[in-house]
């Protein structure tokens, strides 16, 4: 008996504490105060790929500080100002759906942003019955391809690229490749598309060496299989700072050829590893994010070197993610809610039109069908010392 | 024939890295049975302190060095001092259980301090050489004498000094050593002093080849635990050869096998020498 009357005690207390906070919680929503919304991140921030989580956090932090200093958004009658909740998923995707679950909960956020497809994949199995909102910071096309109705691509797909890449270096170099990507999924994805295109345009495939980017001390021997095969082009891709690596070890073996890069390096932090530019004679790869020519992103460019240092350069993760949170922000204002993730997706087209190029940086012209902003990279080669732009097509 | 002696060279140079990283690990092994997590992490602290010896403070390559081996000498010691000497007496997984918590600790320092960003550690060393067909930078080629020379010199160490004699005395049998008055402090600290030492060295001297960011240390740690598996644990030659051995692998079955499958026959090969001899190439007897 004395023990039920303790069961029923401690259960009454833990009901009316639930019930107070919960009055606490509906207090602060009432009309027209400041309110604060939280947006959540979960991506790496240890591990081999944290500076590329870092990245795509310091995007996200400047366009919020932005945001808040100009006095937040409107939402209704309500001032709204954000915040971030970052979480670490050590670049995993069971991490991040258990990430995405605390986000949701604990946090109240209603989008989710994660800069891997193994992260989006993980999320789209329940963002729907959980209703948030998938922010997906990845060019895989296969995330699209489900149609999830509460997500939004924010970079394009990686398909847009090996045609082009591939015309050009043919062009001026030849018709045989030597392939020494990464082992990691994305370069695995990517390399099969690049294969069959190349094939598909009547080239050759001379020697395919996968090698695990984070793993090597020494990329040297990989590079001497791959060039014992005299191949024209290289093909390579995983982070920026071991492709650059790679570039170099095979100019020092001797390597004259082109290069192709997949999007995942990045042209300019290519550039401050090799230093000398002559190492990127014929190299061929995505446009800086950075030389989008547009006022919106020399602004940001400015502020970020401002904030960062003088020769650091934001690249895309930087850019794309500062743009998302605007475009995020005014699709709230426009939908006049902050936690119904279908009526703000249902406005990012909006958002993107009236947000003009000079505000924000990159050029967004609005959201597809299937979910993707729309945006029109282009390729870029140095040619004679100099970097070439080079428009994007698919035929 | 020429892509054959291309690979040697590079697996020689693979080789050094690894050999020098596995004897720091060997040596604490040797004389304390301790598998130090943490060594390759010391290995990262080493090219961290070379590299901003050379971009803050404008020394040149060998100066830079040597500092940075003085400094994680001293780093080493205190590691000994202050968190493997008082867990002593604790039982044996305390201390393999506090060298995961100095790596953690070490990493996260790292990371905070100096941020994830990779940087680059220019040696004075860029050139090219073109030796009877090979092409080889002046970097590798000091990787691979300044092994050589470190090895000999630790060995000359070791075998001819007095000090160095007492290391040996307690890798080989410590009741013995207690018994003749060695201080087994004294050589504990020591170790960890020329284990951290040469992980300076050993990272300072590849690190121009590949970069410095804060995990840089968790590859070359997982390769040198291999080695010293392979060559016996606490054996200084089994150290060396099973360097050379494991980056010679890599890099030859690399070529002729495929590349995805490098790591897979460097363990087959593991498991082989493992298999004719269980505990290792150079294991101490039993006695």
């Amino acid at each position: 008996m004395k023990r039920m009357w303790k069961t029923l005690l401690t259960l009454t207390t833990a009901v009316s504490l639930l019930i107070l906070t919960a009055c606490a919680n509906s207090e602060g929503g009432g009309a027209g105060e400041s309110k604060v919304v939280n947006i959540g991140w979960s991506g790496p921030q240890s591990g081999g790929a944290a500076l590329y989580g870092k990245n795509t956090l310091d995007g996200m932090n400047m366009a919020i500080d932005d945001i808040n200093a100009a006095g937040g958004i409107k939402v209704g009658k309500d001032n709204v100002k954000l915040k971030l909740v970052a979480l670490d998923d050590k670049y995993l995707p069971n991490e991040t759906a258990t990430n995405a679950r605390r986000l949701k909960q604990e946090n109240d956020a209603t989008i989710i942003f994660t800069p891997h497809s193994g992260g989006v994949f993980a999320m789209q199995q329940f963002n729907v019955q959980e209703n948030f909102l998938i922010a997906a910071y990845t060019s895989e096309p296969k995330v699209t391809e489900v149609k999830n109705p509460l997500m939004v691509r924010i970079p394009p797909t990686y398909n847009i690229y090996p045609k082009t890449f591939s015309k050009e270096m043919m062009k001026r170099f030849g018709k045989k490749v030597a392939l020494i990507p990464g082992t990691h999924q994305y370069a695995k994805d990517w390399t099969a598309l690049f294969k069959k295109t190349w094939i598909g345009l009547g080239g050759k495939i001379v020697a395919e060496n996968p090698v695990d980017y984070n793993k090597e001390s020494d990329f040297s021997s990989a590079v001497t299989k791959a060039l014992s095969s005299k191949p024209d082009v290289l093909f390579v891709g995983g982070a920026s700072q071991p492709t650059a690596l790679i570039i170099k070890a095979a100019r020092e073996q001797g390597f004259k050829g082109g290069v192709i890069m997949m999007d995942q390096a990045k042209l300019e932090e290519v550039e401050q590893v090799l230093k000398d530019p002559k190492l990127l004679e014929g190299v061929i790869g995505v446009r800086p994010a950075s030389k989008w020519p547009t006022e919106g992103t020399k602004k940001v460019v400015e502020r970020y070197k401002k904030k960062f240092g003088a020769d650091k350069i934001p690249t895309s993760e930087v850019l794309y993610n500062y743009m998302a949170v605007h475009l995020f922000a005014k699709a709230m204002e426009l939908a006049g809610t902050t936690d119904d993730p279908a009526a703000i997706r249902a406005k990012i087209n909006d958002a993107c039109k009236q947000l003009s190029e000079d505000k924000i940086p990159l050029s967004v012209k609005g959201l597809s069908e299937d979910g993707s902003l729309i945006t029109t990279p282009k390729a870029m080669m140095m040619k004679d010392g100099k970097y070439v732009e080079i428009p994007l097509s698919l035929n | 024939m020429e892509l054959f002696f291309q690979q040697i060279v590079n697996g020689l140079v693979l080789g050094s890295i690894y050999s020098l990283v596995a004897l720091g690990i060997t040596l604490i092994y040797g004389i304390m049975q301790l598998p130090n997590f943490a060594h390759g992490h010391l290995y990262m602290l080493g090219a961290y302190v070379t590299f901003f010896m050379i971009t803050h403070y404008g020394l040149s390559y060998w100066p830079a060095i040597l500092f940075s081996v003085a400094a994680l000498v001293v780093i080493g010691m205190l590691l000994e001092r202050l968190v493997f000497r008082p867990l002593h007496h604790a039982p044996h997984i305390n201390s393999m259980i506090a060298s995961i918590g100095v790596m953690l600790f070490i990493e996260a320092t790292a990371r905070k301090m100096w941020g994830s960003d990779y940087r680059r550690l220019d040696s004075p060393y860029d050139g090219v050489i073109d030796l009877f067909g090979l092409t080889i930078t002046e970097q590798r080629i000091i990787v691979i004498l300044s092994a050589i020379a470190l090895m000999i010199g630790l060995n000359l160490f070791l075998k001819r000094t007095v000090i160095g004699s007492t290391i040996e005395a307690m890798a080989q049998n410590r009741e013995g050593a207690f018994l003749v008055g060695i201080n087994a402090n004294k050589v504990s600290l020591m170790t960890f002093a020329i284990a951290s030492g040469l992980a300076a060295a050993a990272a300072s001297l590849a690190a121009p080849i590949n970069l410095v960011y804060p995990s840089m240390g968790a590859m070359v740690n997982l390769k040198a635990f291999v080695i010293i598996v392979l060559g016996g644990m606490g054996s200084i030659p089994g150290a060396v050869l099973g360097g050379y051995i494991l980056g010679l692998a890599e890099s030859i079955s690399g070529t002729y096998i495929n590349s995805e499958y490098k790591d897979l026959a460097a363990f087959a090969l593991l498991v082989f020498i493992l298999t004719v001899r269980p505990t290792g190439l150079f294991a101490k007897e039993a006695r």
